[in-house]
C-alpha cells in the first residue's frame, strides 16, 4: 500500500452528453477528457496547461472528485474513491474524509466568499468542521495567526471585514486560507492567479508556494500561461502536462518541457507566451495551419492535433500516437518516435 | 548620444491623430482623481499599448479619448481629433449627435468581453446589420466589408454571419467583435482589455492578425492592457501609467531593453518570464494608492527604493530621456543603475552606461 501515489488517474474519461434538444435531433458527446493517466504525489505540483476547453478544468475536478469519470478509475492513497462514495469499498475512510482533503481555489474568489460574511465567519466554518473540539477564542486566535501568515495584517482587522472590502488579492489570499484550514492533501487552483494583475502573480504563487511547506499539501495548478506554469512548477519541483483536446500531449518537468518541448502543441504554446527579451522581433507568423480548436464532440482523427499541426503528416490523419513515456515524461507524438511510419508519409496539405 | 532640440522642444508636430492636453477625470466635485493631467499624442498609424494595473485610470484615459467617462466624473483638459493633418476637432465640445457618428465610425472601441457587448437574442450578422442602419450606411456594401473582415481575421463569414454569440467560442466571439467595429471604417480602433478573457494562444493569435489588419486598413490602434508583456510586441510605443498618470512613455523596445522609471522596472521585474531565472522574479512591493489617497509629490514615492525629500514634496515632470522617451521620475538615471532587471537589459550591463 505504501507505494500508492496520493492521487492516481488510470485511464480516466469524462464524456458529457448534450441531450437533444430543439436545434439539435441527436444528442451530442462532448469528449472533455479522453483516456488519460496521471499521479500526484505527496507536496508534489502538478501543472495543467493548454487552451480554453482542452479539458485542464473537468480533468482537475475529476482528480479531486468533484466530477465523476465516465471510465476508469480515480484512487485516492489507493482506494477508488467513487467506491468508497457508493460504499461499495472496504477502506478505512469515508467519502467526507476524502472530499475534506481534495480542495479548491477558483479563479473568481469573490464569487465563492459569501457577501454577507464576514472573514472570520467564514474562516470559523472549515475549522468547525474539521476541528470541532476548538472553543470560540482558540479558534480565533487560529484564524488571526493565518491571516497573518498569508500577509493580510493586522489580522484582526481584516477579520471584521466582509468580501467587497478586500482586493482581488486578498480575497484569494481568504480562498486560500479557508482550503489550508481544512488540511487538505490537495489543492486545485484552477486559474486561481489568472484574475489578479500581472504585478501580483508572482506574490501570490509565491505564498503558496510558501504554505506548501507549512502545511504539507499538492497542488493541482492550472493555468493557460506557460510562464506562471513554469515558475509555481519548477520552485514546486514538479511536472507540466499539456493538455489538447482531453488528451496529455506532453507532460515533463518544467525546465525539459520549456527547454527542450518534444510535442510541436507544447512549441506552440511557447510561441504564444510574451518573451520580453524578443520585443524586437514579435512573432511574425502563426505556427498552426488553423487558430480555433476543433469542435470537442467531433475531435479529428489520428493525432488530435493533425489538423492544425504544423508538421502534420499523412500519417497522423489516420493513426493515433500513444502516448511514449520516458524517464519523467511521456509524449504523445510521433515525432518522438525515430522508427515511426510518419516519417516516411507525406505532409499535409495547407486544408487538411 | 545627441539630441535634437526641435524634435525636444516640439513633440507636437509629429502628424497626431489624436492629441489629449492636460486631461484630468475628477469625482466628488474634484476631490478624486481618476486621471490626473495626462498629455499624450497618439501618431497616426501607431499601435500604442497603455499599460497600467487595476485602477491605475486606464480604462479612464480610453473613455476619456471619446468623452464618454461615466456619471457623475468630471472631464476636462482638450482631445483633439485630427481626421487629416491641419483638421482639428475638438472633441469634448461636440453636440451628442457629432459624438454618436465620432464614436463609430471615426474611433471605434472594443472592450473585454464579448458576450457582454452581443445581444445573445441576435445572430452576428443582424448585430452588423443594426450598426450600418444606425449610421445610415450602405447595408449590402457594408456586409461585404463584413466578409471581408471576418476572414482576416480567420472565421468563416458564412458560419459566423449566421450564428448567435453564444454558438461561437470566445476566441471567435471576440474575433467577430474586432470586425463589427471596423465595419464603418474608422480610423482609430482602442481597444480595453481585448483579449484579457481569452488563453494566451488566442490572444497572440489576435495579436498576430491586428498587425495585419494595422497595415492592410492604415489603422491608428490604441490597445488597453494590464499585461505589459504581451503588449509589448505588438506596440510601436508604451505608455505606463500609475496612480492615474502617465509615468513613462517611449518606443515599445526602448521601455522594455531600457526601462527607465524605477515602476516600471520593478514591474517588468514582477512578470513571469520564461528565461528569466526564478530566483530573481519579484513582486513589487506595497499597493497602488486610490484615488482619494494619492501620496503627494511623487505619487509612487512610498513604494520607490530611490525616493528622496524631494519626490516626497514636488511633482516630477516628464524628463526626457532619449527625444522619444520619457520618464516621470527625478532620479531616472539611478534607476537604471540600482533597480537591476531579471533579463537581459542592453547598455547597462558593464556600467559603462553610466
Amino acid at each position: 500500500m505504501s507505494t500508492d501515489p496520493l492521487l492516481r488517474l488510470e485511464d480516466v474519461a469524462v464524456h458529457f452528453e448534450n441531450e437533444a434538444g430543439l436545434l439539435t435531433d441527436e444528442s451530442e458527446v462532448v469528449q472533455a477528457v479522453d483516456g488519460l493517466s496521471l499521479s500526484i504525489e505527496e507536496n508534489d505540483v502538478v501543472s495543467l496547461v493548454g487552451e480554453s476547453g482542452c479539458g485542464k478544468t473537468t480533468l482537475g475536478k475529476t482528480a479531486i472528485g468533484l466530477q465523476r469519470p465516465t471510465a476508469g478509475r480515480v484512487t485516492y492513497r489507493g482506494h477508488d474513491i467513487w467506491s468508497v462514495r457508493d460504499g461499495e469499498s472496504d477502506a478505512d475512510l469515508s467519502w467526507q474524509e476524502i472530499r475534506q482533503s481534495l480542495q479548491i481555489i477558483h479563479q473568481d474568489p469573490g464569487s465563492s466568499l459569501n457577501p454577507n460574511r464576514r472573514i472570520l465567519s467564514i474562516l470559523s466554518e472549515p475549522l468547525r468542521q474539521v476541528n470541532p473540539e476548538l472553543g470560540t477564542s482558540e479558534r480565533r486566535e487560529r484564524i488571526y495567526s493565518l491571516l497573518e501568515r498569508v500577509g493580510m495584517s493586522p489580522a484582526q482587522d481584516f477579520a471584521d471585514r466582509y468580501p467587497h472590502q478586500l482586493s482581488g488579492g486578498e480575497q484569494q489570499r481568504v480562498v486560500l486560507s479557508r482550503a489550508l484550514l481544512m488540511n487538505p492533501d490537495v489543492i486545485l487552483a484552477d486559474e486561481a492567479i489568472s484574475a489578479l494583475d500581472v504585478s501580483l502573480r508572482v506574490e501570490m504563487m509565491d505564498l503558496m508556494l510558501e504554505l506548501q511547506a507549512v502545511f504539507d499539501t499538492s497542488y493541482i495548478f492550472i493555468s493557460h500561461d506557460l510562464s506562471n506554469a513554469r515558475y509555481f512548477t519548477q520552485h514546486g519541483d514538479g511536472k507540466i502536462g499539456v493538455m489538447y483536446l482531453g488528451q496529455l500531449a506532453e507532460v515533463g518537468p518544467a525546465e525539459q518541457l520549456i527547454e527542450d518541448p518534444q510535442h510541436p502543441y507544447t512549441s506552440v504554446l511557447r510561441w504564444a507566451t510574451p518573451d520580453l527579451a524578443a520585443v524586437d522581433t514579435p512573432p511574425q507568423e502563426l505556427p498552426m495551419r488553423k487558430i480555433d480548436v476543433p469542435d470537442p464532440i467531433d475531435p479529428p482523427s489520428g493525432c488530435r492535433f493533425h489538423t492544425r499541426c504544423p508538421e502534420a503528416r499523412e500519417h497522423c490523419r489516420q493513426t493515433d500516437p500513444k502516448p511514449v513515456p520516458a524517464e519523467e515524461s511521456s509524449v504523445r507524438c510521433f515525432r518522438a518516435q525515430s522508427t515511426s511510419p510518419y516519417w516516411d508519409s507525406e505532409p499535409l496539405e495547407e486544408n487538411d | 548620444m545627441s539630441i535634437s532640440s526641435d524634435v525636444l522642444n516640439e513633440p507636437q508636430d509629429r502628424d497626431a491623430i489624436i492629441r489629449m492636453d492636460d486631461v484630468s477625470v475628477t469625482y466628488d466635485s474634484g476631490d478624486s482623481y481618476v486621471l490626473d493631467d495626462v498629455s499624450l499624442a497618439i501618431e497616426r498609424n501607431e499601435i500604442i499599448g497603455i499599460v497600467g494595473e487595476s485602477g491605475s485610470g486606464k480604462s479612464m484615459l480610453a473613455s476619456s479619448l471619446l468623452d464618454a467617462v461615466p456619471d457623475p466624473g468630471q472631464l476636462s483638459g482638450s482631445v483633439e481629433y485630427r481626421p487629416v493633418q491641419d483638421q482639428n476637432v475638438e472633441v469634448l465640445a461636440l453636440e451628442d449627435s457629432e459624438l454618436r457618428a465620432l464614436r463609430w465610425e471615426e474611433i471605434s472601441m472594443v472592450f473585454q468581453g464579448a458576450m457582454s457587448s452581443f445581444n445573445p437574442t441576435m445572430k452576428i450578422k443582424e448585430h452588423f446589420i443594426e450598426t450600418l442602419e444606425a449610421h445610415n450606411a450602405p447595408v449590402e456594401t457594408g456586409l461585404n466589408r463584413a466578409h471581408e473582415l471576418l476572414e482576416d481575421l480567420y472565421l468563416k463569414p458564412g458560419r459566423v454571419l449566421g450564428s448567435y454569440p453564444h454558438e461561437l467560442s470566445g476566441g471567435m466571439q471576440q474575433r467577430a467583435l474586432i470586425a463589427l467595429s471596423l465595419v464603418l471604417e474608422p480610423d482609430v480602433l482602442v481597444m480595453d482589455e481585448p483579449t484579457a478573457a481569452l488563453d494566451l494562444l488566442m490572444q497572440q493569435s489576435i495579436l498576430l492578425l491586428l498587425r495585419e489588419l494595422r497595415e492592410k486598413y492604415d489603422l491608428t490602434m490604441v490597445f488597453i492592457t494590464h499585461d505589459l508583456p504581451l503588449v509589448a510586441s505588438l506596440a510601436d510605443r508604451l505608455a505606463v501609467m500609475y496612480a492615474f498618470e502617465l509615468v513613462e512613455l517611449g518606443p515599445a523596445s526602448e521601455v522594455i531593453n531600457t526601462p527607465t522609471h524605477p515602476y516600471t522596472r520593478a514591474l517588468l521585474n514582477a512578470t513571469p518570464n520564461l528565461n528569466a531565472p526564478l530566483s530573481e522574479m519579484r513582486p513589487v512591493k506595497g499597493k497602488s494608492p486610490a484615488p482619494i489617497n494619492v501620496p503627494s509629490g511623487c505619487s509612487y514615492h512610498p513604494r520607490c527604493p530611490l525616493d528622496t525629500e524631494e519626490c516626497r514634496t514636488n511633482h516630477p515632470p516628464a524628463d526626457p530621456v532619449t527625444p522619444e522617451h520619457t520618464a516621470a521620475c527625478f532620479h531616472w538615471e539611478e534607476a537604471r543603475t540600482e533597480i537591476s532587471l531579471n533579463y537581459a537589459e542592453t547598455g547597462t550591463n558593464d556600467g559603462d552606461w553610466r
